[in-house]
Parts: C-alpha cells; structure tokens; sequence
C-alpha cells in the first residue's frame, strides 16, 4: 500500500496515464452505466406505480420514490456492483497478466515503482471520475422513469415531473457521491492487488479476477451498510 | 565486474542455492548453465534483486547490492539491462514506446532525442521500419531483439539476459547469441546469461559457470568445458548425441 501510495517518478507521466485510465475506466463504462440507469430508472417507476395504487397516495410519490432510489441507493450501489465486475475484472486481468508476463519485474528492473506506476493511476482516476457516472446514472435513470410513464400510462408525466422536485434533499447527492468515491476505491484497489500478486499461468489470472470481483462486490456492501449508518443514522 | 560471495537461497524450507561464489567480469559473455530446476533462474533474479538473498554478499563493481536500500538499489537498477524470456515487452504499447519507455522515465530527453536514441537501438539490434508495430505484430526473434534495444536503451553496464534463446529457431538463436556478444563488446558490458543452449555455450561462452543441484559445480571458459572430466558436466553438456560427436 506505501509502495502504491508513493509520490510517482514523474508528474507528467502519472498526469498521462491519470487521463488515459479515465478513459478506459470511465469513460468506456458510460455505455453500460447508461444503459442500465434507463433500465433501472424504468423498472423502479413502474413497480412503485403499480405497486402503491391507492387513492390516499398522491401518484407524484412515484416520482419522488423514483428520484430517491436512485440517488440512495441504485445509482452508487448497483452501478457500483456493475463497475466491480466490468472494471475489477479488467483490472485483476490486465496486471496479472503483465505479472505473469514478467512485464511487472521488467518494470521494478529498471527502477520503476511497478506498484506506483501500475495501480495509483487507476485508483485515482477511478476516484475522480466515478462520481460523474454516478450524477450521469441518476440524470438518466429519472429520464427511464420518464419515459415509463409516458410509455406505460401509470401516472401522467406532470406528476412524476412534479414528484422529482418534491421534497428533495440535497445531502442525499452528497451521500450518494461519498458513497461512490469509496465503491471506486475499491473497486480499483481490491482487483489490482489480487493481479499484482498472481502467480502461475493464464488459470490463475483468470481465478484472482474471478477473486477481485467476488471481494470488491462483499466490500462494496459492507461498505455502503457502514456508510449508510454513519451518514444517514 | 559482479562478484558473488556465498550466496545462499531458501524458499521455504527447500534450499534452492547453496553457498555460490563467482565472479563476473566486464566486457565479456558470462554465462550461467544447469538443468531445469537447478537454481539458475534463482541465481539470476538474485543477482538483479528480484530475489531477497538468505546469506551471502554481491557486489555491481565495488558496490554492495546485497545490502543497500531500496533508493541505492534503484542507481544501479538504472544501470542494468533485463532481456526476459518471454521479452516482457509491454503489450499496450509499441515497438518504439517500449524502447522509449526507459528513456521517458529516467532522461530529460525531448521527443526527437528519444526517438533518435530509440532509431540507434533498433539499428544495433538490426531492425527497422518496426516502431510503429505491437509486439504482438512481431515474431519471437524480433521480439527478442526488441527486448534487446529496450535493455539497452539507456546504456547499462550491466546486461542480464533470461533464456534469450528459448523458443526461438536455432538459426535465429545464433543472431541472438552473437548480437549480444557484440553489443557486450561494443558496450563494454558486464553480461550475465542464463541459458541451457549448448550452441551459445560454445559459441559465445566467455566465461561459464554449472550450477547443479543449487551449488557452483564447475566454472570455467568454451575451451575448457571441452576437456573436463567433471562427470555431472559431461552429462549435462554432451547428453545428446551430436554434442558427445562433437567433444570426440
């Protein structure tokens, strides 16, 4: 952990492979962070409309319910679930294969903090740009939601609009974002441990990426019951 | 030169090199011989610090390694050249980004420089028009040769090369052997080979060192390992039949 959390060799060096994991991190997970969202986002709406049908309950509640879950719970948590196995596998798999291939004792050969070098970009860039996905998630799956109703007829598209202005509290985003930055972190650091410390061939590499994603998701919710409690108890 | 004073290894409780003391000097090819499994990879990834050693003491001129810490130990890294077995390039990056990876991190080179400097390496190593290639675009021998420049690039003292024979064809294995053997002279290198080629024994075998079961068994030149009569040796080195044709 000293090792990875070393000050790097070279400032513009980190600065090119900080951008370059943002990139491969973030930004070739939009896809599936969007595509989800609309989904999930839809999926929330339509079950709560259908499931509180009652006249003493006003239908912009739906959108209300809609907005919540998604910044609560859905956005950071299961797209944080999702990103653990798109990114953790392609983390474990990416150092453990240049384990393997000697490509990490080449680096240490010459010098290089292969710790530092290898995984404090990916970490931070996953630090910094997951909480973007996350806002993009929740933008997204309100307009699944939106597009649910106009498409379904639960309830009319003024209520839902109505609902996701009502009553809206603006330490949950703050919750939600904390909550990523943490998803991130481990989402980054569990599956680069486990390739950086692989051994053997192409099965064992695939087993630590299989590990990384079972051990990121486990924390992933431990983490979110703690912070839960710590910040909304 | 690099010297070895009693340099022993355990992995658990397995002693994989027992109490090995030799010396390795500038300018020449040394290589270091042994069956599968007999502590010479071990011996090796020792010398370069990859292995924390149990007892004993190696020197990189007059210099401890064995004992420095980790920032003294990463001066002489930069002093050192790796050729790996499999190459150990870097799969994301270019023929060019490879060689330049070295000189990026360590020079203040501009872009012209680097791409100058990595020109003259590739040239050394009798390769052109591949900088824009992936090593998954190239064959193992210019992998190999790759691997070469990339070691090379920031001009070390010291060059450690892993099996750079193995998987290649034994024409290709010659190119490789004298290509070494060449850039050693031309540099004034301290090379250290780990290999179990009988042709590069014979052909480049400047000074060569038997390790068998772990311990130093026989050291000497390509000349003399033709007249000893150290019988582990003899087993190892004429085991097949064209060798034993050879040394008769």
């Amino acid at each position: 952990m000293r090792r990875v959390f070393s000050k790097p060799e070279k400032a513009r060096i980190f600065f090119k492979l900080f951008i370059r994991e943002i990139e491969m991190l973030g930004i070739n997970s939009l896809g599936i962070v969007i595509i989800i969202s609309v989904f999930m986002g839809a999926v929330i709406t339509l079950q709560t409309a259908y499931n509180i049908e009652s006249p003493f309950i006003p239908d912009y509640l739906i959108g209300l319910t809609a907005r919540d879950s998604m910044i609560l719970e859905f956005s950071s948590t299961i797209v944080g679930l999702i990103l653990a196995g798109k990114v953790g596998s392609n983390v474990a798999s990416e150092i453990g294969t240049m384990r393997i291939s000697e490509q990490i004792d080449a680096l240490e050969i010459m010098g290089v903090n292969s710790a530092n070098y290898l995984i404090l970009p990916k970490i931070a860039a996953a630090v910094f740009i997951n909480p973007f996905l996350n806002i993009i998630s929740i933008f997204i799956g309100l307009i699944g939601g939106y597009l649910a109703v106009i498409m379904s007829g639960a309830i009319s598209a003024d209520q839902y609009l109505l609902g996701l202005h009502y009553v809206f509290v603006p330490f949950y985003v703050t919750y939600s974002l904390v909550k990523t930055v943490f998803f991130a972190f481990v989402i980054t650091s569990v599956p680069a441990y486990h390739g950086y410390y692989a051994t053997g061939g192409a099965l064992e590499v695939g087993r630590s990426s299989t590990r990384a994603v079972v051990y990121s998701s486990i924390l992933i919710l431990l983490i979110n019951v703690i912070v839960t409690q710590l910040m909304l108890a | 030169m690099i010297e070895l004073k009693n340099i022993s290894k355990s992995f658990s409780d397995k002693q994989v090199l027992k109490d090995v003391s030799t010396t390795f000097e500038k300018g020449k090819t040394n290589l270091i011989i042994g069956q599968s499994g007999s502590g010479k990879t071990v011996l090796l990834k020792s010398i370069i610090g990859l292995h924390d050693i149990d007892e004993g003491e190696i020197f990189y001129g007059n210099l401890e390694f064995s004992k420095m810490k980790v920032k003294e130990k990463k001066k002489i890294r930069k002093e050192i050249g790796m050729v790996f077995q499999g190459g150990a390039l870097f799969d994301s990056a270019t023929v060019e980004e490879n060689i330049a990876f070295p000189l990026e991190m360590f020079t203040k080179m501009n872009a012209e420089e680097k791409r100058e400097r990595v020109n003259f390496c590739l040239s050394k190593v009798n390769l052109v028009n591949v900088n824009h290639l992936f090593p998954a675009e190239i064959s193992g021998g210019m992998q190999k040769r790759v691997a070469i420049a990339r070691a090379i690039s920031l001009n070390p003292k010291y060059l450690f090369c892993d099996e750079p024979n193995s998987g290649l064809d034994p024409r290709t294995s010659i190119v490789i052997d004298q290509l070494i053997r060449e850039l050693t002279i031309e540099f004034d290198m301290t090379t250290v080979i780990n290999t179990h080629d009988m042709n590069s024994v014979m052909e480049i075998g400047d000074k060569i060192l038997y390790i068998y079961k772990g311990e130093k068994w026989w050291e000497g030149d390509k000349h003399q390992i033709m007249k000893s009569d150290n019988k582990e040796l003899n087993d190892f080195v004429f085991a097949s039949e064209l060798m034993r044709k050879f040394k008769n």
